[in-house]
């Protein structure tokens, strides 16, 4: 089990570092990314010239990415001008606030999705599962940022039952527990929709399988017989759970715009419009870098569960 | 198809030396036994594959409803002879059903029905062209390194494992934001964006159909690298390439929107239903119906793509 | 031998003239095959084909048995070229061929293969036309030149012309392998390799092939490698027949002396001639290796003769001498430590042993 995380995590580095190499490049190599907000409007192209100079910018490539991501592994992502603040301060409190919510719309969602999941794969063909299925699609379909509009409309705006602004722990957690209702319903609907097809079919499939049978003429319980059909089931909803949370992680951009949430989305909005792009390129990077290793940690417990995996990884 | 029962021919011995009479039932037996096959009609996979789809009404009703949206946004000047570039202020903030506009009207008094059939045009072109040009490039990344392997095949699909690592919005976000607004680059991000899970898809296609035995045929008529991956392995990716291209248009479209939601998408005034939807959000609690009119429409036409890729799938499945 | 060879050739109908059969189409010459594989993680070399050298006649039939998994696709893919060999030659109508990389097209035109697996050896998107005429399309011919010759081909095989439009599903088991076999003809090559090219049909239809193969050899004068785990059929069809053993052939000779005189420990087993001599008690309709003891891993094949670890007759030479290929009699050649020069047993002790 150890070797195998420590073969997983060997894995994970060179795709950390493509990653990095990635963000670094994007913010970099585009004509006037990386003064951009540096230099004023008006410089002339001595003046500019001598920025990019006294900034590094003309050191070759490589040179500049190892000395990027030297001041990036010792926490030093920079310091936003717009916001006179360092980049890293602001992201570690961003930080905080998104994975809240991001944890908070993932397990909802990814219960909420088992369950419909599960009735509907055990119902098939009823009416249960056909309105299960439509939801499901119906939740897949649709834009996360519609639905938080949707809800801000009705809960905020018609019954005012919410409010539509984000508070944080700072302002005492009922405040924020009431913030975090409808960000967290607009966001974990796509996680329960996914989710809830992929029960679907991983039930249906098991169910089709001839063990049960074998259970059930073995003399097992129901209870027992629907307790191995659901851990048989539940591997293919692990498998896309890392995807899930990555959408999660990027969706939270626009919810958290939209209920002036402050968390990573709000930060990366926020220094879009400005063009403030030492921010976007930090907040990306860790955005990017916790997708990657939630998706390490989750492929860690799914060889934990699952048997199967293990086999295929060694 | 029916076969003849034909009788055990071998005799236990079954040794060199006494073929004469095994081959002489042999060959009767083959004349009968081809007189007894019917000649089926010839049914090509694709061909069977529309046949399925055409009878499954709920793939049918999608397809429409992606048609109909698809001629709205072309023929939207024939539709409507309102302006939705130019509105009348005096006319601000009409609700849904207000006279001379269906769809009520926008903060600068543009008539909503209008915008949405002009924007249509963009959102759409937003949803499909990256699908398809990242069908086209993650196919090929995918084929060459399913049959290279090797270097550059591990090479390629470590490539794409990294764009994969990002989550797929702030992947389009960040690309677009470093690129610029614009439709142009919306289209760009998101066909990167959507290179990497193609590729892989065609690349463990591709795995699943060299293994078999008909590509080494294929080489040994002498055929080269790329002629058997065009006429042999290309027919037999394609289909699940098609199947779960079909599926991201409508995630396309949300991307697509989500960018131009954070305006990196077309610079206003031109119609978008993403830059609406956000531009609107304004009025959410003057008009809300009208604020949701755009998020329906792209719902509509993800919910559509959705489903006809769902029976495509189907359609697809069922057999081989 | 002169007579015994005269007596084969009189037997094979379409032999014409006594000069040819000697001839070798193709020889193998130490052909080696090695795989870079993964045992329990760590890296490995799978040794599946080692140092095999056969020749193959002219206008004859070399049958090829073996166990599963002895290394016979892993031969008969290197001979046509579709595995490049670790090591060894190959001579092609007395010329030598690349084995280790890629070959000149006019060479690989000339070797064909008929596939193991009747599933999977046809294009499922391609209708039976298209697969036949595939290499004549590769080669350029005109529309007209290739729906000529398929349908020229497509009814040498027995099958009716107006199958050409329909789509391998449709076909029975049978039908397929007549379409292999057909796209393997379309070339026109001179030898053809039958890898297991009848296993997966029913007995009945096998003879039905079988004996299209032997049609189709005197009329197209092909040469065929004839693989299969069925002994039968190989006796069948054969002219001469190789037995392999963990990669090696360990016996080779004349259909007809090796299955009425097997001389190696291994083939007797497969013809379990040993343990029982009873024809009654034979199994040699069952695929052989069933219930035998186990099969040791060609990643670490044991030392000297790899059969030791099942033979009977094992001596303490045989783990650590590589038994070398002797000819026990005329044109019958045995790689086993009992037959060596120094060594003191002989046929006649084997016998003895046995009984
Ligand atoms: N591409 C490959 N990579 C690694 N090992 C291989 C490869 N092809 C074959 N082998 C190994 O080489 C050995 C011989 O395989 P081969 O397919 O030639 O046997 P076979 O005699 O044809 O068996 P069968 O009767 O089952 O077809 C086996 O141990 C097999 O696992
Ligand atoms: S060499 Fe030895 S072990 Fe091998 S077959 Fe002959 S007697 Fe048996
Ligand atoms: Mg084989």
């Amino acid at each position: 089990m150890l070797r195998l995380a420590a073969r997983r995590v060997g894995l994970a580095v060179p795709i950390l570092v493509g990653v990095s190499i990635i963000v670094f490049l994007l913010m970099t190599i585009l004509p006037g990314n990386a003064e951009a907000g540096l230099v004023p409007e008006d410089a002339t192209p001595a003046q500019r010239a001598a920025i990019r100079d006294s900034l590094g910018l003309n050191d070759p490539l490589p040179v500049r990415y190892v000395a990027w991501l030297v001041e990036a592994l010792r926490g030093d992502l920079g310091y936003s001008l717009q916001r006179r603040r360092e980049v890293a301060d602001l992201l570690v409190q961003a930080w905080g606030n998104t994975f809240v919510l991001a944890a908070v719309s993932a397990v909802l969602g990814i219960t909420l999705g088992l369950l419909l999941g599960y009735v509907a794969g055990t119902r098939r063909g009823t009416l249960v599962d056909r309105v299960v299925s439509i939801v499901s699609l119906a939740g897949l379909s649709v834009p996360s940022f519609f639905v938080a509009i949707i809800l801000l409309s009705i809960f905020a705006g018609g019954l005012k039952m919410f409010p539509s602004g984000g508070a944080t722990f700072d302002e005492g957690p009922i405040a924020a527990i009431r913030s975090l209702v409808l960000p967290v319903a607009s966001g974990s609907l796509i996680t329960m929709a996914i989710t809830a097809r992929v029960t679907r079919a991983g039930i249906v499939d098991v169910l089709s399988a001839d063990f049960v049978e074998t259970l059930r003429a073995k003399g097992l319980s129901e209870l027992e017989v629907r307790t191995h059909v659901l851990r048989n089931a539940i591997s293919p909803v692990l498998t896309t759970s890392g995807v899930q949370i990555g959408a999660l992680l990027g969706g939270s951009v626009l919810v958290e715009t939209i209920f002036r949430w402050p968390g990573m989305g709000q930060l990366l909005y926020t220094a879009i419009s400005s063009r403030d792009l030492v921010v976007v390129q930090g907040a990306t990077l860790v955005i990017a870098l916790t997708f990657v290793i939630i998706n390490l940690m989750v492929d860690i417990l799914q060889a934990a569960v699952d048997p199967r995996v293990r086999g295929a990884v060694a | 198809m029916t076969q003849a029962v034909t009788p055990v021919l071998l005799h236990p011995g079954f040794g060199a030396g006494v073929p004469v009479e095994a081959r002489a039932r042999a060959a009767e037996l083959r004349d009968e036994w081809d007189a007894a096959d019917q000649n089926v009609d010839a049914q090509s996979f694709w061909k069977e594959t529309g046949k399925r789809f055409l009878a499954n009404k709920v793939g049918v009703a999608a397809a429409g409803v992606v048609l109909l949206l698809v001629v709205g946004a072309v023929f939207a000047p024939l539709i409507t002879s309102a302006d939705p570039l130019v509105g009348q202020p005096t006319d601000r903030l009409q609700n849904i059903g207000s006279p001379g506009h269906v769809l009520g009207t926008d903060e600068q008094g543009r008539d909503v029905w209008a915008r949405v059939l002009y924007g249509g045009r963009l959102s759409l072109l937003a949803g499909f062209v990256p699908t398809v040009g990242a069908a086209l490039i993650g196919t090929i990344i995918g084929v060459t390194s399913g049959m290279l392997r090797g270097v550059v095949g591990t090479i390629l699909m470590r490539f794409m494992d990294v764009l994969y690592a990002f989550p797929a919005i702030l992947l389009a976000i960040a690309v677009g934001s470093s690129l610029g607004p614009g439709l142009t680059n919306t289209i760009i991000a998101v066909t990167i964006v959507f290179i990497p899970p193609v590729a892989r898809v065609a690349e463990s296609a591709t795995r699943r159909v060299v293994v078999q035995e008909f590509i080494e045929a294929a080489h040994l008529s002498g055929a080269s690298g790329f002629r058997v991956a065009r006429s042999q392995i290309l027919p037999n990716v394609l289909n699940d390439i098609i199947v779960y291209s079909s599926g991201l248009v409508g995630v396309a479209m949300i991307i697509a929107a989500s960018l131009s939601f954070l305006s990196l998408g077309s610079p206003p005034p031109v119609p978008e239903w993403g830059y609406m939807l956000n531009s609107l959000r304004g009025s959410l609690y003057t008009t809300p119906l009208v604020t949701l009119v755009p998020g329906f429409f792209i719902f509509l036409t993800s919910v559509a793509f959705n489903m006809a890729s769902d029976a495509l799938r189907e359609a697809m499945d069922s057999r081989l | 031998m002169p007579e015994a060879i005269t007596s084969v050739q009189a037997e094979q109908p379409g032999e014409n003239g006594n000069s040819l059969p000697k001839r070798p189409l193709l020889e193998l010459i130490d052909i080696s095959k090695e795989f870079d594989v993964r045992d329990n993680g760590r890296r490995a070399t799978l040794s599946a084909v080692n140092e095999v050298s056969l020749k193959v006649r002219t206008g004859r039939t070399l049958g090829i048995v073996g166990e599963s998994g002895c290394g016979k696709s892993t031969l008969a893919r290197v001979i046509v070229g579709l595995h490049a060999a670790s090591s060894g030659e190959m001579l092609f109508e007395n010329r030598q061929i690349e084995t280790t990389g890629r070959r000149p097209r006019k060479i690989v035109e000339q070797m064909q293969m008929v596939f193991q697996d009747p599933s999977s050896a046809l294009n499922p998107r391609a209708t039976v036309g298209e697969s036949i005429g595939f290499p004549l399309r590769v080669q350029g011919a005109s529309k007209k030149e290739i729906d000529a010759r398929v349908k020229q081909v497509i009814t040498d095989v027995g099958l009716p012309a107006s199958y050409v439009g329909n789509y391998p599903h449709q076909l029975s088991g049978g039908q397929r392998q007549r379409v292999n076999i057909a796209r393997a003809l379309a070339l026109q090559p001179k030898l053809v390799v039958l890898d297991e090219a009848v296993s997966a049909l029913d007995k009945s239809i096998q003879a039905q092939v079988l004996n299209l193969l032997a049609d189709l050899q005197r009329d197209y004068q092909l040469t065929y490698v004839f693989i299969s785990h069925d002994l039968n059929v190989v006796e069948y069809i054969s002219d001469e027949v190789a037995v392999m053993y963990l990669g090696q052939v360990v016996e080779e000779g004349s259909a007809k002396a090796l299955y009425e005189n097997p001389r190696h420990p291994y083939t007797q087993l497969l013809l379990s001639s040993i343990p029982t001599l009873d024809p009654a008690q034979s199994n040699r309709d069952e695929p052989i290796g069933a219930g035998d003891s186990e099969i040791p891993s060609p990643i670490s094949p044991p030392s000297g003769c790899r059969f030791r670890t099942r033979c009977p007759f094992v001596m303490d030479i045989c783990s650590e001498v590589l038994p070398p290929r002797v000819e026990a009699a005329p044109e019958h050649i045995v790689a086993c430590h009992l037959y060596s020069e120094g060594a003191e047993r002989n046929d006649g002790a084997v016998a003895a042993a046995a009984s």
